[in-house]
């Protein structure tokens, strides 16, 4: 199977373990991921606060150089905007004359867009993945963390269950964890707010982590790189600043697969994390 | 009784101008919102700002323009979609609020406590300058246009050790298509934004006598 890969700025930057561990998830499974040629930036929150012809203008430039094949995305937020894109200008015809005149030439809004979830877990399908697990992760309680711009607007997404998505939970279970039934899946983590104003995030970050933590979670899985980087970089600052223990680790869902898989830990980048993995690892057996 | 309230808020006008505005720009329809508050109730960032989502909306349906594009709110939201998400009158609460962004930022009314225009700004510089985010770059100088050097000082070492922040510079081909691409973007906006602003306001045109609905 192949798919144009949109890995998104943050995949060459802060997400990097993401990037790895979704090239090593997709060896495993025989997957293709080709990057497209020259893509740029989705204008992510920037641009639908600032122009909503740029926001769309931005994701179309892209998207009209996949030549209609299917496009994968990693990251929810460049998801979020590729999609929205599409959705504003395949019924919009005058919205879709307007963009190609900014962009320079036409797109229909058409190209499909499917994120790693939506490849690995409907595309690809549960029991093919079910037949690359080497080391089921054992009596691993994960609390599956979506965040908001995978399941929202689902008009727009069409993702999974907008309150109580499952796919990274069955994606998960297949891999021999326990995802937990928990409250937070598509709560807020702040997002870019990590860099306005970090006290948001804190706040925010801090309310994930305590239903976590209350629903048992051994560690967190997550699909997207600002809610990882919001929880991990950041757990130790709430933990100071609220009086909270949490040493959760904060995975993305592609590094436990790898594992699951049978991947080195260094083909997922698992010393990125801040919230060291190692001793969870080791306690459950996982990973050896 | 009264506590459990919304402050009263001044009527202007009902609907009309600044609705219509929104409506225009972003295709949120804000004169259906019936004032459930479900928006407030799933909000993360309400509790801790000046307006709640519903008290926003009922605030461009009473056509507050100067209350409205100075609000903290519109600059607190984290654009997270509950609201629109949940809404049942299917009000695009988050799409209204990038168009009041955008309008605020254009009347030069933006809240002063807030440093996410200058962020965006900054962002979206260096998409049309290198086509991708370079993160160091991207943070480097949002905190030399804020001023905030020292905050945050502990993040950058530890990212580098994790080999979270690279220190070469993406740059994708094509400056020239991308500063045209931004150029017509903005002029075909500015285009539209003059085609529903409306006429001046009231206060530089006096108002007709027959006029009775102002005060």
């Amino acid at each position: 199977m192949t798919y144009t890969f949109f890995p998104g700025c943050s995949l060459d930057g802060a997400a990097k373990d993401y990037h790895r561990s979704t090239l090593a998830v997709a060896a495993k499974l025989g997957l293709e991921l080709p990057e497209l040629k020259d893509w740029i930036c989705c204008g992510s929150t920037a641009a639908h606060s600032t122009d909503p012809l740029l926001a769309d203008a931005l994701p179309a430039k892209s998207l009209s150089a996949a030549g209609g094949s299917t496009v994968a995305v990693a990251c929810a937020a460049c998801y979020s905007r590729l999609k929205t894109a599409n959705h504003h200008i395949a019924q919009d015809a005058a919205l879709r004359a307007r963009v190609a005149h900014v962009v320079g030439r036409d797109y229909d809004g058409r190209t499909p867009v499917l994120h790693l979830l939506e490849i690995l877990g409907r595309d690809i399908g549960l029991a093919r993945v079910a037949a690359a697990i080497r080391r089921p992760l054992a009596g691993l309680k994960v609390a599956c963390y979506y965040g908001c711009l995978l399941v929202r607007p689902p008009e727009v997404t069409n993702f999974d269950d907008p309150e109580n998505p499952t796919l990274m939970d069955q994606l998960l279970q297949t891999a021999g964890a326990e995802p937990l039934a928990w409250p937070h899946k598509t709560e807020c983590c702040g997002a870019s707010f990590s860099i306005t104003d970090s006290s948001v995030v804190l706040e925010l970050g801090k309310r994930i982590l305590d239903m976590a933590q209350a629903a048992g979670a051994d560690c967190i899985s997550t699909a997207c790189p600002l809610c990882q980087l919001n929880l991990d970089m950041r757990q130790k600052d709430m933990e100071r600043r609220f009086g909270r223990r949490y040493r959760l680790p904060v995975f993305y869902f592609t590094q436990l697969l790898g594992l699951a898989m049978g991947c080195r830990p260094d083909e997922l980048s698992l010393d990125s994390l801040v919230v060291g993995p190692g001793e969870l690892l080791a306690a459950k057996g996982i990973g050896r | 009784m009264t506590g459990l309230m919304a402050p009263p808020i001044e009527i202007e006008n009902i609907g009309g101008g600044l609705a219509d505005e929104v409506h225009e720009r972003s295709g949120a329809s804000p004169m259906r919102c019936y004032q459930c508050a479900k928006c407030s109730s799933g909000c993360p960032v309400a509790d801790g700002a000046d307006r709640k989502p519903h008290e926003l909306v009922r605030m461009v349906q009473t056509d507050q323009r100067q209350a409205v594009l100075t609000s903290r709110f519109i600059w607190a939201c984290t654009s997270c979609h509950t609201c629109t998400t949940r809404c049942p009158q299917q009000v695009d609460i988050a799409g209204m609020i990038d168009a009041l962004r955008e309008m605020s930022r254009r009347a030069a009314a933006a809240a002063p406590a807030t440093a996410v225009p200058v962020f965006n700004e900054i962002f979206l510089d260096a998409v049309r300058e290198r086509g991708r985010i370079f993160e160091l770059g991207l943070m480097l100088g949002f905190k030399l246009r804020t001023r905030r050097l020292f905050e945050d000082v502990d993040k950058a070492p530890m990212m580098l050790l994790k080999g979270k922040l690279p220190l070469s510079s993406p740059r994708v081909a094509g400056k020239d298509e991308r500063d045209a691409l931004f150029g017509r973007a903005a002029a075909t906006t500015l285009e539209a934004g003059a085609a529903t602003t409306p006429a001046p306001p009231a206060a530089t045109t006096p108002a007709p006598p027959a006029d009775g609905g102002s005060k």
